[in-house]
């Protein structure tokens, strides 16, 4: 008893011995990097960590400024690396606030990203982000410093890891949930080709809820190869991720054993005794080890942590996520081990730390346009219309509240579908399943079965991942379940991760559906009367990114059902005709408007129905006119190649048609801002009317367009 | 997790009864361990920290009764969160308007949560004087976070060891193999 006692005490007292010696050596080393030596230094240590002063301005740092690659940060020490970490926060603020896109993601990850960059040796060892709107820090670590300031504009940095860009960036990433599939990938073929790199995933708890990280733990658990798997876990699993009324509370199952893991309090002396127990036993033959192994570290685990043990992959933590030291440690310790195997590292972070903020928001500023540093504030412009999500969402509740079949179902998109406002006035009906498309869209055909009336709300590229279920469980079955695609076309500065150039073509070559667009918002309200009114085959509608044009609205947010199969003539003219789909539809409005310069009076029709086509109205088109031109802001094989079709079967391309197709090129347009894509796109109503001008013979006028 | 894992080796009995954990046993009676010695001297560094603002309860920074309901803590917690938002604060108090929303972001954070709220009120209830809102939460997460660090350093230690002897024939799977040829390869070289 004694001997432990004065065993305690000598142990004690090596710690504080030790402790103040380290904090008294270190204490004149504190500001050896500073930018001015008189004035109090924006990023400064305090007691209880690094402090930053976010002004307008750009902010010194001195120590990132000597790091314009990974390589250059090997020799750092922790302390070194903590002011690194500052640093890169107050340059992250100072870049997006000027720029505008994902803020606190980036700000989260900070810490981790220079623990992994400083551990391992990109590009050599791979680091795959998953989504990637983290990825700030990593592109200003390796190379892209300079660049910073173009980050999701035209011809600038893209605002995902992209190969193109670096080979710092080991895969292309934007939809969530593929790290550690692509790991893996790499992993195995990194042990077939007899190399010796490390691969790390970085995927966060919202990804998490997808089934393809099940899928690629299950499979790296029964391969077995040399996997690092770290665990981002903010408690944010929804984006953004807030309803109306404050923080959201994370959706599903998983939340509540990832809390669990942060919280447990128990094992602890259960795990002294373990521990106890192998050191008296180790030594002996292997077998034995293993078995006692094997019991302690059931005894010493994070309750909660058997769903990652069951499926293969060795868990550690919860680790502090903004503790410098204690990652590098961790990531030295799993580097240096021969064959571990795939290991997860659940590390716990804050969404926007170190940015006061971010950190009050309720979305905790994930997705930002320009604002200003020193107080968070967003410098927002008024349009002069609402957003189309806006109009949806409002369209949409105006349909629940006199049908009280309607429920709205999304995957983990409340804010950017707008269905946050659904939420708020139909709690019980507005369902967000966590990031699992297919999950959404099957699930919404077993509600349709039983007589509710779902709407699905996902993005035009999202949906692409529930196409199975969208083609077997809906359409196949003839169960009337109404899709939403919102972000249908070119989107921006996300850039062609995001862009949904395919929803016309793998949505109107189903036998089933009813495929239709809205020209403006207001035709998109009484669409969505008219899917709410189709109760006997499914059908979908798309929308872009963007604002309305302020058109009049239907007398109180509620639509009209349309007349099926039936679009609209919006100008009449002769000899050009002018056949739009969806918002192109107003593309042609302007063209037509400048053709008239021309001295051309071009018909202009807004289509509205891609399946079933309007037959009466392009056979009209097609017999009155000579030029026939459709035009869609989607890929080859939708609305243009349908019309195409129908002309083909009916004879009326026997006659003397001109008919032309504008559609997305044949390539996917890099990111930048959205008349720039459209330009690149060749679908400007510039472009439209030196079609016309070509096909009636004169181009030299259609060159000289403005 | 029975502890007879060998049959005929004389385990002791582990009497655990009289050590287990629980929130309310307070600092000075736990062995002092070295992470707790560190978080003893934060807890001093943190405490005059505090010292501007006196012992103000979650309830009475919301200004609600301590039996209020869930509907009345939303509705004070929505109150505050208009007026301190640091978007539509005056521009001279930006800060202490961030600072006080997001103590109070904090207060509705526990008190919303139905088993947080039951061991605040708990807590509150023994009079402790540590039901300062942030200084609380400090306390109680550096508890936590400190566990943490023991237990991922045992995780490693396991791992290590796990690793050392992984490569051994009897592990069939596909990974095992590819480092065991990989070794070989590397050796006859």
């Amino acid at each position: 008893m004694a001997a432990l006692a004065s065993q305690m005490v000598a142990h004690v007292g090596a710690s504080c011995f030790f402790s103040s010696r380290r904090s008294g050596f270190n204490a004149k080393k504190q500001f050896r990097v500073r930018a001015d030596g008189d004035r109090k230094a924006m990023i400064r240590k305090e007691n209880n960590g690094w402090k930053v002063d976010f002004s307008g301005e750009k902010p010194p740092t001195p120590l990132l400024d000597t790091v314009n690659y990974p390589i250059h940060m090997k020799n750092l020490s922790v302390q070194d690396l903590e002011q690194l970490a500052a640093e890169l926060r107050a340059d992250i603020v100072y870049t997006v606030s000027n720029t505008g896109g994902h803020l606190s993601a980036s700000l989260g990850v900070v810490e981790l990203t220079v623990a992994l960059h400083h551990v391992f040796n990109t590009p050599d060892d791979r680091i795959i982000w998953d989504v990637g709107h983290q990825a700030y820090p990593h592109k200003i670590l390796t190379g892209r410093r300079s660049r910073m300031h173009t980050i999701r504009q035209t011809s600038g940095l893209a605002g995902f890891p992209k190969r193109d860009e670096s080979v710092y960036d080991a895969f292309g990433v934007g939809h969530s949930s593929t790290s550690i599939s692509a790991g893996l990938g790499m992993a195995v073929g990194r042990d077939l080709l007899g190399k010796k790199n490390h691969v790390v995933s970085v995927i966060g708890d919202g990804a998490m809820t997808a089934g393809q990280a099940y899928e690629a733990m299950n499979n790296s658990g029964y391969l077995d190869s040399n996997l690092i798997v770290v665990l981002n876990d903010n408690k944010q699993v929804s984006l953004p991720t807030a309803t109306i009324d404050g923080p959201a509370t994370p959706v599903g199952a998983l939340s509540g054993a990832l809390t669990k893991l942060q919280a447990s309090t128990k094992f602890r002396k259960l795990r002294e005794a373990a521990k106890n127990i192998t050191k008296q036993i180790g030594g002996p033959a292997h077998e034995v080890a293993a078995k006692v192994d094997e019991y302690a570290r059931g005894m010493i685990s994070a309750s909660g942590s058997t769903l990652f043990e069951e499926l293969g992959l060795y868990y550690i933590g919860p680790v502090d996520g903004h503790n410098v030291e204690d990652l590098v440690t961790i990531f030295q310790k799993v580097k240096a081990m021969p064959a571990p195997g795939p290991v997860l590292i659940h590390i716990v972070t804050e969404k926007g730390k170190g940015y006061p903020p971010a950190e009050a928001a309720a979305d905790k500023m994930h997705g930002v346009v320009k604002f200003d540093p020193k107080t968070g504030k967003q410098f927002k412009s008024k349009p002069s219309a609402l957003a189309y999500t806006q109009y949806f969402a409002e369209a949409l509740i105006k349909e629940a509240e006199v049908d009280d079949k309607i429920v709205a179902i999304h995957a983990a998109m409340g804010g950017g579908t707008g269905l946050n406002y659904f939420q708020k006035k139909f709690p019980d009906r507005c369902f967000d399943v966590g990031i699992a498309e297919q999950h959404a869209v099957t699930f919404a055909a077993g509600l349709a079965t039983e007589g509710l009336k779902p709407f699905c709300a996902i993005y035009s590229s999202f949906l692409q991942r529930g196409y199975d279920q969208v083609v077997h469980d809906v359409d196949l079955q003839k169960i009337p379940v109404r899709f939403a695609l919102d972000r249908a076309g070119l989107v921006g500065a996300d850039g062609p991760t995001h862009c949904g150039a395919f929803d016309i073509t793998y949505m109107a070559c189903l036998p089933n559906m009813v495929v239709m667009a809205p020209a403006d918002e207001a035709e998109l309200m009484h669409m969505i009367a008219t899917a709410a009114a189709i109760d006997d085959r499914p059908s979908c509608f798309r929308f872009p990114r963007g604002s309305g044009i302020g058109v009049p609205l239907p007398l109180n947010n509620k639509g009209i059902p349309l007349e099926i199969g039936k679009g609209r003539i919006l100008m009449e003219g002769n000899r050009v005709a002018l056949l739009g789909y969806g918002s192109m539809v107003q593309t042609c409005v302007k063209a037509a408007d400048s053709l008239r310069n021309h001295g051309i009076t071009a018909t202009v029709a807004d289509a509205r129905f891609c399946k079933p086509l309007d037959a009466e109205l392009i056979r009209s088109l097609a017999n009155e006119h000579e030029i026939l031109i459709t035009v869609e802001e989607g890929s080859i094989g939708g609305f243009g190649s349908h019309v195409c079709h129908f002309l083909t079967l009916n004879g009326l391309l026997d006659k003397n048609l001109k008919l032309r197709s504008m559609v997305l090129p044949d390539r996917y347009i890099d990111h930048g801002s959205p008349q720039d894509q459209i330009e690149e796109a060749g679908l400007s109503s510039r472009h439209i009317s030196a079609t016309v001008l070509s096909l009636l013979g004169r181009p030299k006028e259609a060159l000289q367009l403005q | 997790m029975s502890c007879g894992l060998f049959p005929g080796t004389a385990v002791p009995p582990l009497n655990l009864r009289h050590r287990t954990a629980s929130p309310a046993v307070p600092w000075s009676v736990l062995p002092l361990k070295r992470n707790s010695l560190r978080a003893a001297t934060l807890k001093a560094r943190a405490a005059v920290e505090e010292g501007g603002r006196l012992g103000a309860s979650f309830y009475q920074l919301l200004g609600i009764s301590e039996g209020g309901s869930l509907e009345e803590i939303k509705r004070a917690y929505k109150q505050m969160a208009r007026k301190y938002h640091p978007d539509v604060s005056p521009p001279d108090l930006a800060e202490e308007y961030t600072r006080r929303f997001i103590e109070v972001q904090e207060a509705y954070e526990t008190l919303s949560d139905p088993g947080r709220r039951a061991m605040y009120d708990r807590d509150l209830a023994r009079g402790l004087q540590f039901a300062l809102s942030s200084k609380r939460r400090f306390d109680q997460e550096f508890q936590e976070r400190s566990m943490w660090k023991d237990r991922w350093q045992d995780q490693l230690e396991l791992l290590k060891r796990k690793s050392t002897y992984d490569n051994s024939t009897a592990n069939l799977s596909w990974g095992a193999r590819m480092r065991r040829q990989r070794a070989a390869g590397e050796s006859s070289t």
